[in-house]
């Protein structure tokens, strides 16, 4: 009986050792940040940027990268989020497979299943119109799509993506309805739309920069609440009597139960890295918007976005659709 | 003049010690990357990213173009000696190229696919400094429609290329389209023959399924048979072509080069589709189209001259109107844009050093590859004296490790073994992988082309017609499909006279 007892004793000191023993010398190891997207697309590369200034912000870490692309984004993210929650796989949580994939039913997790640590960056949205439209002007583009319902050839990235998504939203916003055409990808479909085989496509300022420039296209409006120091001259759509916002994220995301000075340490070192002058001067080279929140404004913009993202699907009919 | 001038900037640029070293270093890391199956040249710029932070733009973007071509001729090495094309552009470099290697002539096809690839770099280099911005501007005016005509006549004119029954070529054609299919429409967002699994939400990975076809089935095969593997094993051949080989690979450089660098200023795997339409242009224009398939020359020299004009001129749309043509551009933007520089139809004016720089190095890099790669011919050759039984598991190995790199996906490992399989009971029923690679390749584009061209005609089918580009297209498709019948009709006629 007390020998029972005194072995349960020495496990339980034991267990409170080796408790202390790795939170005080966390990392022991190298900590892997999961990118749910194959290598060399922006989030791939804004990542790699993280892990160089994250590993000099948490005194003798290693941060490496892996590749987990596959299902949006699915699959990568769902492998992060099933991980030991131990500190040492940490996951992009970027707007597409927290907000909106979990909606059609094809993922592993949901929105619950994510802790989120600290955003990072934000993909502001410009609305171009195309080369050969009928519009140039936010107002004309409001005023055609009134008189012309269902009219206007929108370009997006697949159906159900961001890029539909936003578009969707913005018609229930502005009570006007568009003809989505989508393409394999953000650029294919800028590329149509600078060869004038569609009217207008949504972009981030970096993609559309020089599109801008060339004069193929020209910027319409927004999607943020107030207009952008890329663009200065470009309205938002608020200014245009639409209530409407949109953009795209990302931040890092850890599966729920890590220990808590762990998540401490963790998310110190997020805010010191996103908040490195060096590190917003790269990832503004980029054409990333560096914006730092911490674990609760992260989770509010996320469930924000997912609640609105969710109302519109389940207009769609595309609910659950593949589950 | 003022091309003389801005080429002497460029390679006043690119001569400078630093910018020759990392371009060297470029292409030797290109070259081994490429002949290591799988391991691709996007994974590998991916990986070297960082370490170009330091560097300046114009050296970063030299070293990293070096990577992509040299991936490209070392993609073309293990097609020849090994029959596992590395990307899918030197999928038709294997067809006959291997065969050639199988007849002890391994040391020719690599030399012919070397300065092939060298003539056309050079010639493709010329086409970017000239035409560029021209070419560019053309490139844009493709629609939907037009894409859709490019994709029936590149189906139409892959019949060709099959050696054996035209109906099991068509067959192997429909099973990759349909292949293609699986995956996440983009059209409804809704997943198609996916049975559940989410690793299939995008699509059958390219490269699991080329290597199973090829690499995997040609193992199987081979350690079947035992006399096939000799050949493969005793002679290496000469290096050198002799005066007849030039002669035959003249002209099919010539055109190969000429299509490949049209066809790679288009968007979407355009120097993948440029060798295949050599190849399948030199089998008609062939007075002897019989010999294709089994080792001729020509159907080594104009697909290499083609893919890699079509590499080159791939950095067309990239360069002028900021729009990669394809995964590696998409990465070589990436890399511009981390430096600082965003690709657009200002960088000529904005940025003159590093585009004419970039395009003086492209020259360099293929001289120099073509320099690294003679002599490398004679080492890579050696490699087939290996006793096979060494040999194979070594490449199994590597097919693994590759494919596996290509995602950090077991899922596609066993994808490639499946598709081993089955490309060994094609071999079995004599039907060949290649026109099921190419379904697979143009069979999504056709799709999402077709049904953008309607969405965007408003449901009017006449927009193929209609559209100069498309109704071209598809007039010269019927062309095709008339002389693919003719010389039937010509034989049953002369068979006739006979009598």
């Amino acid at each position: 009986m007390s020998m029972r007892n005194s072995v349960v004793a020495l496990a339980a000191i034991g267990t409170v050792v080796a408790f202390s023993a790795n939170a005080q010398s966390y990392p022991e190891q190298p900590i892997e940040v999961i990118v749910p997207y194959a290598a060399g697309g922006g989030t791939d590369l804004s990542m790699r940027v993280m892990a160089e200034t994250l590993q000099k912000k948490i005194p003798g870490a290693t941060v490496v990268i892996r590749n987990v692309p596959g299902g949006g984004g699915g699959i990568g993210t769902g492998e992060a989020l099933k991980a030991t929650p131990d500190g040492y796989t940490l996951g992009t949580g970027a707007q597409g497979p927290i907000a909106l994939l979990p909606h059609y039913g094809a993922t592993t997790y949901n929105i619950d299943d994510v802790d989120f640590l600290a955003l990072m960056a934000r993909n502001l949205q410009v609305v171009l119109a195309c080369k050969d439209a009928p519009f140039t002007k936010v107002e004309e583009f409001l005023a055609y799509a009134k008189e012309n319902p269902g009219m206007i050839l929108i370009g997006n990235s697949g159906s159900g993506g961001a890029n539909h998504l936003s578009v969707e939203a913005f018609g229930r916003a502005s009570g006007t309805a568009f003809e989505n055409v989508p393409f394999s990808g953000a650029s294919e479909a800028l590329t149509n739309c600078a060869g004038g085989h569609i009217d207008a496509v949504t972009a981030t300022p970096a993609e559309a920069r020089a599109h801008i420039e060339s004069g193929a296209v020209t910027p319409l409006f927004v999607m943020e609440a107030e207009r952008i120091a890329e663009f200065p001259d470009v309205p938002t759509a608020v200014e245009s009597g639409v209530d409407f916002t949109w953009s795209s994220w990302k931040g890092i995301i850890a599966p729920k139960g890590l220990p808590e000075d762990v998540r401490t340490t963790l998310t110190a070192a997020l805010k010191e890295t996103f908040e490195d002058p060096e590190f917003i001067a790269r990832m503004k080279e980029m054409g990333e918007f560096v914006d730092y929140r911490d674990s609760d404004g992260y989770a509010e913009l996320a469930r924000a976005d997912s609640k609105m993202a969710e109302g519109v699907i389940r207009e769609l009919g595309m609910y659950g659709m593949n589950k | 003049m003022n091309l003389l001038s801005d080429l002497g900037l460029g390679f006043a640029t690119a001569l400078t010690f630093t910018n020759l070293s990392y371009g060297f270093l470029g292409a030797l890391v290109g070259t081994l990357i490429g002949v290591l199956p799988g391991l691709g040249p996007v994974a590998t710029i991916a990986m070297l990213l960082p370490l170009t932070f330091g560097l300046d733009p114009v050296t970063a973007l030299i070293m990293l173009a070096g990577i992509f071509y040299g991936a490209q001729y070392g993609s073309s090495t293990t097609a020849i000696l090994i029959n596992l094309p590395g990307e899918a552009s030197s999928v038709v470099t294997a067809l006959d190229g291997y065969k050639m290697a199988r007849q002890g002539r391994a040391g020719a096809a690599l030399a012919t696919a070397a300065l092939g690839s060298f003539f056309a770099g050079s010639v493709a280099t010329l086409v970017i400094a000239t035409l560029g911005p021209v070419l560019a501007a053309a490139a844009l005016s493709f629609g939907p429609a037009d894409y859709f005509s490019l994709m029936v006549l590149g189906l139409i004119a892959s019949v060709t290329m099959a050696s054996g029954s035209i109906v099991k070529a068509l067959a192997m054609i429909v099973i990759g389209v349909m292949l293609g299919l699986v995956g996440q429409d983009i059209y409804t967002g809704a997943a198609r023959m996916t049975f559940g699994q989410p690793q299939l939400l995008d699509g059958l990975e390219f490269v699991a399924i080329a290597m199973g076809l090829f690499g995997l089935a040609e193992i199987c095969q081979n350690l079947e048979d035992e006399s096939s593997r000799a050949t493969s094993v005793k002679s290496v051949g000469s290096l050198m072509l002799s005066r007849a080989d030039f002669k035959a690979i003249i002209r099919p450089v010539l055109r190969g080069t000429g299509i490949g660098s049209i066809l790679g200023v288009l968007p979407g795997g355009g120097a993948t589709i440029g060798a295949f339409a050599a190849y399948v242009t030199e089998k008609k224009l062939s007075r002897t189209p019989e010999r294709f398939g089994q080792g001729a020359i020509e159907g080594v020299a104009a697909p290499e001259s083609a893919n890699n004009a079509g590499a080159q001129t791939s950095f067309i749309p990239l360069l002028t109107l900021g729009i990669p043509a394809n995964a590696t551009m998409a990465m070589m933007m990436g890399a511009l844009i981390l430096h600082g520089v965003t690709p657009g139809p200002n960088i000529i004016t904005n940025e003159p050093v590093l585009f004419w720089g970039l395009i003086a190095s492209m020259w360099l890099g293929n001289l120099m590859l073509v320099i690294l790669n003679l002599p490398l011919i004679g080492i890579w050759v050696k490699l087939l004296s290996v006793p096979y039984r060494f040999l194979f598991p070594i490449i199994v190995a590597l097919c693994c490790v590759g494919v596996y790199t290509v995602s950090n996906s077991t899922f596609d490992v066993l994808l490639m073994v499946g598709f081993g399989v089955l490309g060994y009971v094609f071999m079995k029923l004599g039907c060949e992988p290649t026109p099921l690679l190419l379904g697979l390749v143009l069979g999504p584009m056709l799709e999402e082309n077709l049904r953008r061209a309607l969405l965007t005609g408003r449901g009017d089918p006449t927009v193929f017609l209609t559209r100069p580009i498309s109704a071209t297209l598809l007039a010269i498709a019927a062309l095709c499909l008339i002389l693919m019948i003719l010389p039937s009709i010509r034989k049953k006629r002369v068979d006739a006279f006979e009598e």
